[in-house]
């Protein structure tokens, strides 16, 4: 007797093959949509163009949407600079790349991905801890350069290790980290507070 | 697009899912032992089995909030868990019996 | 040549190879164990090897040698099977064992510099030689082009191998997906700005290495395992194969959706991710059919009962760790507050070893058989208890890390996140709290127990069999 048709070797076969091949030409198309949609400075919004770093970030409760959306507001340049987007562009590649050869994911998250050692830094810039918009790039700057005597570990006895951060890659770091508050996130991580800024709404 | 869990309900919600995947399991392998022994009882034991499956996909779409697409969803999740294992068994039946008689 | 001793004369040449990759996966095996060990225990003592060996080196070394030491075992598997299955004898067997000393010395020199230059200048040529700062995939941009050209060789080796000999539905699928393994892993050896469209390529090489091509692998070398130690039917094996590839893809291609909640995507990927992810548990779950009408419709004699309850091993971790501590939180609506916290190393350790440190250790143990003769290894090996202990320490070990860190995570994602707003101030209120500091002490406790099985499974894979000259029980050969 022949095997039913249905369990037969040669049918599941090609359903495997044909499954397979579906599966990954949907996951193409929705990547060609998703890597436009996070294009930086694109037309949806959802991922900052690198300039962003010359203005306010604030959130914002969309009632739509159901949860919290980065609005950028007016001119706030970082450490009194304004840049252009090619620089600006250039300022946080070169924080973005410090990150990696510093290894903060051994520790840190980005946008929740990494290791659970130390806080998430997706919204750092945007952190209460800093005390006020006025002294924050400063105290971030100082703090990465000397994690150890700046330690802010809230009572606990973790503290960050000396990287050997310069003075140029800690600049770099906070315009990342600036530029990365920046992404919206669909309300992660949740209920998230920010620091009071100036024209806060 | 989706209602975060109430604060209180984060444990709840996450119990159910680890529930669903366990009587989802229960639910399998009563109903194989079932088939195989052709015991009444257990049959009866993998239907209660996947009785407490819905009760837990009803608490978790409960505790998430699960409405409009997310009802699809669960309503998907129970039809693929009752049916799943009932394929799979004329499959096991199916692919052996040729064999079986060559 | 006689049963009970090791000796290489009693292998193919593919064999042989198999055997050094395995020893080389259990070394990092140990060394994984060793430097997760350091970490867990500077959670409780901050200072201890602070500016010496910190959290992230040791964290970096923990998951990196997991990665690398379960793609050796993998190599290993494969190059173990490869001439039986092919029929013929290992083509290039010269190259390939060039291959795995080039591999490994490429792992060591990473280890090397991972450990005693850890970090460098915020430059790329830190991410070309020390580096690379992403999870998982952290080795340095020179060992990802060695690694590729290495996997070329392997890839190079087994295809050749079934291309002169004879291929098979087994062969054909495997040789597809290391295509498959190979290619992902480029999507990882790039480096751009945009940390939204890094995480989404990042996100590829983990995702569908470990919820799809490392899965259909395993399926590989399960179902040439079935008809080698069951002797189970390969018609009826190769159609099951067929069957869960395309439910494991079916569902998990898609499933990767559930990673992109909350890296800048678009929000259809809670509508795909959400679908995919509901559904990924079912065919885990479904599969319990068939392995219940296996063992009840054949009596299988086994061969190898130390593999055999590593295989079980696999199929109930592989349950409990991807589908049940999966599913627990992977609908958005929880993962919200969960992403990125304990809650996800917990679903991360079992599932890991569920899934793919057992079937590697199974291999092992049928390794170790034929490298001493095919000796005995049913009911009655003397010392069994090493093996038996050894299985439980490591079970259990892991399952109280398990728990104790879903305790940690819920208590973190509580604090921080429901109660508190996701500040940093609330991240350290949580990682202070009384049930969160209790997770992590019993995770460390665990984790001694962890390592206590793998002394013991260490001392027993170089020991058992020795001097027992009884020969293999023979599967019975498939009754149909």
């Amino acid at each position: 007797m022949e095997t039913v048709w249905w369990a037969s070797e040669d049918l599941w076969r090609k359903v495997a093959i044909w499954i397979t091949a579906f599966m990954t030409v949907v996951l193409i198309v929705l990547t060609y949509d998703s890597l436009h949609a996070i294009t930086a400075g694109g037309e949806s919004g959802r991922v900052k163009a690198y300039s962003v770093i010359n203005n306010r970030v604030y959130y914002k409760f969309d009632k739509e949407r159901n949860l919290p959306v980065p609005v950028i507001g007016d001119s706030a340049p970082l450490f009194g600079k304004t840049l252009t987007e090619d620089e600006a562009y250039a300022l946080v590649t070169k924080g973005k790349i410090t990150t990696h050869a510093k290894n903060c994911m051994g520790c840190h998250t980005f946008l929740g991905n990494g290791a659970y050692y130390a806080p998430d830094l997706t919204k750092s810039w945007l952190d209460p801890a800093w005390g006020s918009e006025g002294v924050r790039e400063e105290l971030m700057v100082t703090f990465l350069k000397d994690p150890e005597t700046n330690a802010r570990g809230f009572g606990s006895d973790r503290k960050m290790p000396n990287l050997n951060i310069t003075d140029e890659e800690a600049h770099a770091i906070v315009a990342y980290l600036k530029w990365l508050s920046t992404i919206d996130t669909n309300g992660f991580p949740r209920n998230f507070t920010p620091i009071s800024q100036e024209g806060d709404r | 697009m989706f209602e975060p869990v109430g604060v209180n309900d984060m444990m709840v919600a996450a119990m159910a899912g680890a529930m669903i995947v366990m009587f989802g399991a229960a639910y399998a392998f009563a109903f194989a032992l079932s088939k195989l022994n052709k015991k009444r009882w257990l049959a009866f034991a993998a239907y209660g089995c996947f009785a407490g499956l819905t009760v837990n996909v009803l608490i978790l779409a409960k505790s998430l909030n699960m409405n409009g697409f997310w009802t699809i969803v669960a309503i998907t999740m129970l039809v693929g868990y009752l049916l799943a294992p009932q394929a799979i068994w004329k499959l096991s039946v199916g692919t052996h019996e040729s064999s079986d008689s060559k | 040549m006689s049963i009970g001793t090791l000796s290489f004369s009693h292998l193919t040449t593919g064999q042989q190879l198999a055997i050094k990759y395995y020893s080389v996966a259990v070394i990092l095996f140990a060394a994984q164990v060793l430097f997760g060990l350091l970490a867990g225990l500077q959670y409780l003592r901050p200072d201890f090897l602070y500016e010496v060996l910190d959290f992230s080196v040791n964290r970096m070394v923990h998951v990196n040698a997991m990665v690398v030491w379960m793609l050796y075992g993998f190599m290993g598997a494969i190059f173990w099977l490869v001439e039986e299955e092919a029929g013929v004898e290992l083509v290039g067997a010269k190259l390939a064992n060039l291959g795995f000393w080039v591999l490994t010395a490429a792992v060591t020199v990473v280890v090397l510099v991972y450990l005693f230059v850890q970090i460098g200048p915020g430059t790329m040529e830190s991410l070309w030689f020390i580096n690379e700062g992403r999870e998982y995939i952290e080795a340095p941009r020179w060992a990802d082009i060695g690694i590729v050209i290495c996997l070329l060789i392997f890839f190079y080796n087994i295809s050749a191998t079934f291309m002169k000999g004879k291929w098979s539905g087994i062969s054909g699928v495997l040789v597809l997906d290391l295509v498959a393994v190979a290619g992902l892993y480029l999507a990882g050896m790039f480096y751009i700005t945009n940390t939204s469209v890094e995480q989404y390529w990042w996100w590829w090489v983990i995702h569908m290495w470990v919820e799809a091509t490392w899965e259909v692998l395993v399926g590989c070398i399960m179902a040439w395992g079935l008809i080698k130690t069951l002797g189970a039917s390969r018609k009826i094996v190769t159609t099951w194969l067929y069957i869960e590839v395309a439910l494991m893809l079916g569902s998990g291609i898609l499933g990767l959706g559930h990673h992109y909640f909350w890296i800048g995507t678009p929000e259809y990927w809670f509508t795909v991710g959400g679908f995919f992810s509901a559904l990924e548990p079912v065919p885990l779950v479904a599969m319990v059919v068939h392995a219940v009408y296996d063992s009840g419709v054949h009596r299988f004699k086994n061969s190898n009962h130390p593999a055999l309850a590593w295989f079980i091993a696999h199929a109930f971790g592989n349950f409990f760790g991807a589908g049940v501590f999966g599913f627990m939180h992977t609908l958005p609506q929880i993962n919200l507050y969960t992403h990125g916290s304990q809650w996800s190393s917990s679903h991360g350790h079992l599932a890991f070893f569920g899934a793919y440190a057992t079937i590697n250790i199974a291999m092992f143990y049928m390794g170790i058989q034929k490298w001493r003769g095919d000796v005995y290894m049913s009911a009655n090996i003397a010392h069994s208890w090493r093996w038996k202990w050894a299985l439980s320490l490591l079970c259990l070990g892991m399952t109280g890390m398990t728990i104790a860190l879903l305790i940690s995570g819920y208590e973190q994602s509580f604090i921080e996140r429901a109660l508190g707003g996701a500040t940093w101030a609330a991240y350290f209120e949580a990682q202070q709290t009384a049930w969160y500091v209790q997770g992590m002490v019993w995770r460390q406790i665990w984790g001694y127990v962890f390592a206590s099985g793998l002394v013991l499974l260490i001392w027993d894979l170089l020991t058992i069999g020795k001097g027992d000259t009884r020969p293999m029980l023979l599967p019975e050969p498939a009754e149909h």
